[in-house]
């Protein structure tokens, strides 16, 4: 992320729209280049991905997500994707994210944090065939030792509630 | 169609999985009359709540009516054949009526009012004739809140259907201090583009997780090895299970019983951490602690209720197989509360779920893409016959209360115990299956 922060990072307010674009743009990047390690590092040290099961859905300790993962369940994803005997990912799955209409949505200088909503959708490849996701994204950024990391990756699906064929992959 | 010449001792015929005439004749002849899993009445709390489901291909409402009984009917306008309740669970207000006519009916499915009632007069339309009712199910029953139903008049009685798995289900609702189970946190809903019977037979399939799920077990034992200094936590002790040795699989109990049913003795148990320790205390204040040892030593995994569903009574989990087409196959999976338990216990089943249940679920992308290749090397021309010799002739007649066959852990005997009831189910029979290596 040096080439994007050239200057580190005091707090949440100076951060621009253009850092957080960019910021957003790179992670997209980073999952469809299966770089999941270099992802996962964008994550604080607390940071969580959840991708709630319904609408509106409060909170991912009382009630079933499709994926509330810290960086232990991340990391034993990304070991699993890199397995050779992982059957499922033969061949292994392609994406292609499209991140769009992203909006800072709170900053908080206290806290040192953001609220940054956006559009996606993710096309992947499987062996079935290709599939879409889309949904809503909001990411909870923190400013941590001079760099933005993810605090938490809300992923909203606008068919959370539909019946899935297995994901595998980070959406 | 001839099924016995699809059937022999210890080998099913390809056919089975990939014939649309096979699939067409068990949706009349099983799913057509076996007792089917419905749902929950946790469910459909209050009169007028209702939960849209399925048995076998047919679309069917279970809802709660005035006088608290449960109904269940066809999901079918008697006027021009709409479907009258959406998907899922929803509330209506003491009756429903059709969106597209208005036709009204009461929550027990009769028919209340239809409009320009005066267009009706001389015709063979009359408002008290049941075939201008909601049409219902012909057989509806229930234990301790699991709602079956069977689409037809005769066959076998609830009781003696549910006799050998009847214990998986005290067991489920026992560990309940208050005796009761409620459904929470919402269903996760899996295709698999296999035949219903696939799945089936995987449930109590041990001799699958080493390879089937060597890249989930390898990868948590990495992240423990490189991170945790070899520790399991709860989500990584759950995935680690997979990888036992051959010995652990073949230690463990399979028990079959008539009508298809069968379950396994557990692979792991819940950690004794403080959480069990307060779950434990909130059971014995209720039942008092040797009652509560007594329930809690009933450990199992995986038990199957054919051909329908599944509870896993250790961490109250139960998944509902309903059949799509001959190769698709959508899996509920719900998750349930036990009464009066803490509530960390119920976000301890979430995270069970999360981990081995949900759609991205680590451990059952694995399982799923097996199934989707068995589905696809069936319809090859590569041979006509399943293999399920394993520890065949050798299982023996359980002395225990329950009865029934017992077997080896990595016996299929669930698999051809499931086959002697397809074959009775789809001989017009009623689905009791005295095994072979009982008589």
């Amino acid at each position: 992320m040096t080439s994007v922060n050239p200057q580190p990072i005091n707090s949440a307010s100076d951060i621009s729209y253009e850092m957080v674009c960019h910021f957003l743009y790179r992670e997209a990047r980073l999952l469809d280049q299966r770089k999941f390690t270099e992802w996962d590092n964008l994550f604080a040290e607390q940071g969580m991905y959840w991708i709630p099961l319904i609408e509106d859905q409060p909170d991912p300790i009382n009630h079933l997500s499709l994926a509330y993962e810290d960086s232990m369940m991340r990391q034993v994803r990304i070991n699993r994707l890199n397995h050779d005997r992982a059957w499922s990912q033969k061949p292994r799955s392609r994406t292609s994210h499209m991140v769009s209409a992203i909006v800072i949505e709170k900053i908080c200088d206290e806290t040192n944090r953001l609220v940054v909503g956006s559009a996606f959708q993710m096309a992947e490849w499987r062996s079935f065939g290709l599939r879409t996701f889309a949904g809503l994204y909001t990411h909870t950024l923190v400013v941590s030792d001079g760099h933005l990391k993810i605090g938490e990756k809300r992923v909203d699906l606008i068919d959370s509630g539909e019946a899935f064929e297995p994901i595998e992959v980070f959406i | 169609m001839d099924i016995d010449r699809l059937i022999k001792k210890d080998e099913v015929h390809r056919d089975v999985y990939v014939s649309e005439e096979v699939f067409s004749l068990e949706m009349d002849r099983i799913f057509g009359s076996a007792w089917i899993y419905v749902g929950h009445d946790s469910q459909i709390p209050n009169p007028g709540d209702y939960w849209t489901t399925r048995i076998g291909l047919q679309s069917v409402v279970m809802t709660r009516g005035k006088r608290d009984e449960i109904n269940i009917f066809y999901n079918r306008c008697p006027h021009k054949g709409a479907r009258i309740a959406e998907e899922g669970c929803g509330h209506t207000n003491g009756l429903f009526r059709c969106p597209y006519h208005a036709w009204t009916f009461n929550l027990d499915g009769k028919l209340r009012g239809v409009p320009y009632l005066d267009g009706y007069q001389d015709t063979s339309f009359d408002l008290t004739d049941p075939r201008f009712s909601l049409r219902k199910v012909a057989r509806v029953a229930a234990y301790r809140g699991f709602v079956f139903a069977s689409l037809a008049e005769d066959g076998a009685e609830f009781e003696d259907f549910l006799a050998g798995v009847k214990s998986s289900l005290d067991n489920f609702c026992d560990r309940a201090p208050e005796g009761t189970v409620s459904v929470a946190g919402g269903v996760f809903r899996v295709v698999q583009r296999s035949n219903w019977k696939i799945f089936f037979e995987n449930l109590n399939d041990t001799g699958h997780p080493i390879a089937t799920h060597e890249s989930s077990y390898r990868a948590a034992r990495q992240y423990s090895e490189e991170v945790l200094d070899g520790e399991l936590p709860f989500e990584l002790h759950i995935i680690d299970g997979n990888g036992a040795p051959p010995k652990f699989w073949s230690d463990l109990d399979l028990h079959a019983f008539d009508y298809g049913h069968s379950y396994m003795t557990a692979i792991f148990n819940a950690p004794d951490d403080p959480l069990s320790q307060q779950y434990f205390a909130s059971l014995a204040a209720k039942v008092g602690e040797d009652r509560a040892e007594d329930i809690l030593a009933v450990n199992r995994h995986n038990t199957i209720i054919y051909p329908s569903c599944s509870p896993h009574t250790s961490f109250q989990q139960w998944r509902v197989i309903r059949p799509l087409s001959v190769d698709r196959t959508l899996v509920e999976i719900f998750t349930f509360r036990l009464d009066g338990a803490p509530d960390e216990l119920l976000q301890r089943t979430f995270t069970y779920s999360n981990v081995v249940n949900s759609p991205s679920s680590i451990v059952m992308t694995d399982d799923v893409h097996v199934y989707a290749e068995c589905q696809k090397g069936l319809s090859t021309q590569g041979g006509d016959w399943v293999s399920q010799h394993r520890n065949a002739g050798q299982d023996q007649p359980y002395s225990g209360s329950e009865g029934g066959l017992i077997g080896v852990g990595t016996s299929e005997l669930p698999i051809r115990n499931q086959f002697r009831a397809w074959h009775e189910y789809m001989s017009e029979g009623s689905g009791q299956s005295v095994s072979p290596e009982a008589s």
